[in-house]
C-alpha cells in the first residue's frame, strides 16, 4: 500500500490493468463509494486519473454530467424523435425542401414557412416502403433509388428539361447589357487597355 | 400539409393517394354507414366495395427518401418529400395494418424506427388534423375510448398516438369488422377491442376505465345520444371529446349546416361545450367534426 501511494501522479510509472487488484481502489486520491454507478460517463483520457474515471463528489458536478449524457429529442410528445447531427448532405437536403415549390411547377404545396431560413432542428430521414400490392406500381426501382433527397431530384428526366429552362431565363434576365460580340475580353482587352496608355504619352 | 389540393373522384388525387378508392363520386361502399359496418348498427355489411385501390401514378414511391418531422400534434408526425404525407410512429415495426405505406428510419445509433402514413381520406381523424383542428387531444399516454372503431384501420393509428403507456378501448358492433378489429389488436396491446353496442354502455362498463377522451364516428341519427351515454359511464370531468357528424346519416332533408348546428345544440344539452368545429371537406362530403371538453369545472375565482 505505501509504495503505491508514492507512485501516484509519476509519467514514467507502469499503466497497470483496472483489475490488477481488489485492494487497489484505495490508492487513488479520493475513492468515492459511487465509483461503480458513474463509471460509465465517458471523459477524455487526459481528465482521467491513473486511467481511470473519478467521480466528482460534488453531486451538482454529477447532476451536470448526467444532464450532458442525455441527449437532445423532440422530447416525450413525440416519442423523443432525436436532432441529428447536420451534415453538408442534410442540410442541402432540407434546403431543398424548402424550396421545393420551384422544383415542379406543376405541384402546389401549402405554405408552411418556407420564407424563414430556420432548419428544422428534430428530424429523421427515411426511406418509403411500400405495400406489397403496391410492388409494380408505386415502387422505385433498385437504379431509380438514391441516397438522399437531393440526388432523387435530380435524377428525374422530365424536371430536368424544366430546371435548364429556368436557370437560362433567369441567367438571361440578370446578364449585364451590351453586346456580346463587342465586348473585349480576354488578351484584347489588355492590348486596348494597353493602346490606350500609349496614345496618351 | 396536403401537397396539391385534393379533389374528390379521382381516387384522392394529390398527396394522400388512392384513398377510398371508389372510381367516381362516393359509389361502391356499402350501404349508409359509410365506414365498414359503424358501431351500434344491427348489420353485418361493410366493406362491400372493397377499400383502398391505391397504386395511383406518382405519389410517395417506395424507395424514395423523405424528412419526418414532428407536426403540432402531439405523437404526429409529417414526412416531407416530392408531397407531404401524415404519419404516425408504428408501435409495431415491420407491420402494415391495412397495407398502408410505412416510413423506415435508421437511426445514428444503428437503431430503427418505423412510421405509417395516414391516409386522410380513410380516417376522419387525419382529415381533422389536416383541415385544422386545434388540438385533438389524443396524445401520448391519454387514453381513449373509440367509438365506432370498424375494422381498425383509425384505431391502429390512435394507438400508435397514445403509444405504449397510453390505452384505446375500441367499441364496435358489427362482428365483420370486429374480427379485423381484434386481429389488429392481437399485435397492438394498447387496444382493447370490444364487440358490442355503443348504445348499451353498461355491457361492457367493466371492461373500460375512466377515460381521457372519447372520440366518437358512429354515424347513426341518434349519436349524440350515444356519446353523452358513454360519457356519463367513461369520461371523466374535464375530458374531451372529438365527434364526427355526418350530416347524411342524422338527417337527409336539411341542409348540412343545419344539420351540425343542431347536433351541437344537442350535445351542449348534455354536458358537453363544444369548443370548435371543423369541415372535413375535401376529404369526406357533408361531414364535420366537433371538438370540444366534458362537465368543464366551473372557474375558479382567485382566493381573497
Amino acid at each position: 500500500m505505501p509504495e503505491n501511494n508514492a507512485a501516484i501522479g509519476l509519467l514514467w510509472e507502469p499503466k497497470l490493468p483496472v483489475f490488477s487488484s481488489a485492494s487497489g481502489s484505495a490508492k487513488y486520491g479520493n475513492p468515492s463509494s459511487n465509483n461503480v454507478e458513474t463509471s460509465a460517463l465517458y471523459k477524455p483520457s487526459s481528465e482521467l486519473i491513473d486511467g481511470l474515471f473519478v467521480a466528482p463528489n460534488d453531486p451538482k458536478k454529477i447532476n451536470k454530467l448526467l444532464k450532458k449524457e442525455i441527449k437532445d429529442t423532440a422530447g416525450k410528445s413525440w416519442f423523443d424523435m432525436p436532432a441529428p447531427v447536420i451534415t453538408p448532405e442534410l442540410k442541402k437536403d432540407l434546403q431543398l425542401l424548402k424550396l421545393r415549390s420551384a422544383i415542379d411547377p406543376t405541384r402546389h404545396y401549402k405554405k408552411g414557412n418556407s420564407k424563414s431560413k430556420t432548419l428544422p432542428k428534430y428530424f429523421q430521414v427515411g426511406t418509403v416502403i411500400e405495400s406489397a400490392e403496391e410492388f409494380y406500381t408505386g415502387r422505385l426501382t433498385k437504379k431509380e433509388r438514391k441516397a438522399t433527397l437531393a440526388e432523387e431530384l435530380l435524377s428525374d428526366r422530365n424536371l430536368g428539361a424544366y430546371r435548364k429552362r429556368k436557370v437560362r431565363e433567369i441567367e438571361e434576365v440578370n446578364r449585364p447589357g451590351g453586346v456580346a460580340k463587342w465586348k473585349r475580353t480576354g488578351r484584347k482587352r489588355r492590348n486596348h487597355a494597353m493602346a490606350g496608355k500609349k496614345g496618351r504619352h | 400539409m396536403v401537397a396539391r389540393t385534393p379533389t374528390r373522384g379521382r381516387g384522392g388525387g394529390g398527396g394522400f393517394r388512392g384513398g377510398r378508392g371508389d372510381g367516381g363520386g362516393r359509389g361502391g361502399r356499402g350501404g349508409f354507414g359509410g365506414r365498414g359496418g359503424d358501431s351500434a348498427m344491427k348489420r353485418g355489411g361493410g366493406r362491400s366495395g372493397g377499400r383502398g385501390g391505391r397504386g395511383g401514378r406518382g405519389g410517395m414511391k417506395g424507395g424514395s427518401k423523405v424528412v419526418v418531422e414532428p407536426h403540432r400534434h402531439e405523437g404526429v408526425f409529417i414526412a416531407k418529400g416530392k408531397e407531404d404525407a401524415l404519419c404516425t410512429k408504428n408501435m409495431v415495426p415491420g407491420e402494415a395494418v391495412y397495407n398502408e405505406k410505412r416510413i423506415s428510419v435508421q437511426n445514428e445509433d444503428g437503431t430503427k424506427v418505423e412510421y405509417r402514413v395516414w391516409n386522410p381520406f380513410r380516417s376522419k381523424l387525419a382529415a381533422a388534423i389536416l383541415g385544422g383542428v386545434d388540438d385533438i387531444w389524443i396524445k401520448p399516454g391519454a387514453r381513449v375510448l373509440y367509438l365506432g372503431a370498424a375494422s381498425g384501420t383509425t384505431v391502429s393509428h390512435v394507438s400508435d398516438l397514445v403509444g405504449p403507456n397510453g390505452v384505446v378501448y375500441a367499441v364496435e358492433f358489427s362482428h365483420r369488422s370486429g374480427r379485423d378489429l381484434v386481429n389488429m389488436a392481437k399485435k397492438r396491446t394498447n387496444v382493447i377491442p370490444i364487440i358490442e353496442d355503443a348504445r348499451h354502455p353498461a355491457k361492457y362498463r367493466m371492461l373500460v376505465g375512466m377515460v381521457d377522451v372519447i372520440f366518437s364516428d358512429v354515424a347513426q341519427p341518434d349519436q349524440a345520444r350515444i356519446l353523452a351515454l358513454n360519457a356519463s359511464y367513461f369520461l371523466k370531468a374535464g375530458g374531451h371529446f372529438v365527434i364526427s357528424i355526418k350530416a347524411n346519416c342524422i338527417d337527409s332533408t336539411v341542409p348540412a349546416e343545419a344539420v351540425f348546428a343542431q347536433e351541437v345544440k344537442k350535445l351542449q344539452a348534455d354536458q358537453f361545450k363544444p369548443s370548435e368545429q371543423v369541415t372535413l371537406e375535401p376529404f369526406e362530403r357533408d361531414h364535420a367534426c366537433v371538438v370540444g371538453a366534458y362537465r368543464v369545472p366551473k372557474k375558479q375565482k382567485a382566493a381573497a
